[in-house]
């Protein structure tokens, strides 16, 4: 069965571009939900929670670090699975938001491949 | 503390561009050492600061043609398609962003900690970078993208002693 998705980034050609990347990668999703930054994710998610979240981290109002620990919190989230797709590549920042509630970590620039080995263990 | 150097720092700004283009942009980026050519035309100038170890700034300039193709070609438009301005203005930030990342990834063993800003987007002509601290070190990489647009590439930064 698809998965539900969310696309965390403050850059709106970052989210086209994952999106597409997601297409590309072969994994099957639900036309995604998108936000541009941590706050406007958590709104969405109070909503109603996804399968899967993909997320930026150096964004505005609240960042990738602050969202994950804040999503954690919501016992509804408690199933979702957060995984970081930034720029940022410094092994204790990696360490301490895996420690903070994230499942994975996904280097931007990407490729399909990438996507498909970091999201098929989520998949099942 | 291990220190960078300029030619060191030339050569991680362009593998960390062409790397970029290569893998998220797919437009072909060759380093251009014809002093003749110009950015010609309006010019947009993305910019993303950073600070700790190094402070300082990495800006990318190019012509509003040049950056409209590499949104083109980032969001797979067709490249007859209109690229509105609001896009064309997320996606050139986008590219200094990656660009940032994957020099900072480069640059993370021999350096610690560099935070990284929001990129920034303006437009204008004939804009120059610079910092006011006269001991910045300035690495300029000047490419040609896909053999028709010149863009420039440019890094100042300073070493914090702090
Ligand atoms: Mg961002």
């Amino acid at each position: 069965m698809a998965k539900s998705l969310m696309i965390i980034d403050d850059s709106a050609t970052m989210r086209k571009i994952i999106m597409r990347t997601m297409r590309m990668s072969g994994l099957e999703f639900d036309q995604p939900q998108e936000a541009g930054n941590g706050k406007e994710a958590l709104e969405k998610l109070s909503n109603g929670p996804v399968d899967i979240v993909l997320c930026d981290i150096n964004m505005p109002e609240m960042n990738g670090m602050e969202f994950v620990k804040k999503a954690r919190e919501m016992s509804s989230c408690a199933d979702t699975k957060i995984i970081m797709v930034s720029t940022e590549s410094a092994q204790d920042l990696i360490d301490s938001v895996i420690a903070d509630g994230a499942n994975g970590f996904i280097n931007k620039p990407f490729t399909p491949e990438k996507f498909q080995e970091k999201l098929s263990p989520f998949m099942n | 503390m291990i220190t960078i150097d300029n030619i060191c720092m030339n050569n991680v700004l362009l593998a960390s561009a062409s790397e970029v283009f290569e893998t998220m942009i797919f437009m072909d980026l060759e380093q251009c050492f014809d002093t003749e050519q110009q950015i010609k035309d309006d010019t947009l100038l993305s910019s993303i600061t950073f600070k700790g170890d190094l402070d300082g700034c990495l800006t990318i300039c190019c012509s509003s043609d040049c950056a409209k193709s590499i949104g083109i070609n980032m969001l797979g438009m067709d490249p007859e398609e209109n690229i509105s301005l609001e896009d064309t203005y997320d996606a050139l930030g986008e590219v200094a962003n990656m660009v940032m990342g994957s020099i900072k990834t480069k640059i993370q063993q021999n350096t610690a900690n560099i935070s990284v800003s929001i990129p920034m987007v303006v437009s204008g002509k004939n804009i120059v970078t610079n910092l006011s601290d006269s001991s910045a070190i300035k690495t300029l990489v000047k490419v040609t993208i896909d053999s028709q647009y010149i863009a420039e590439f440019c890094l100042l930064y300073k070493h914090n002693t702090l």
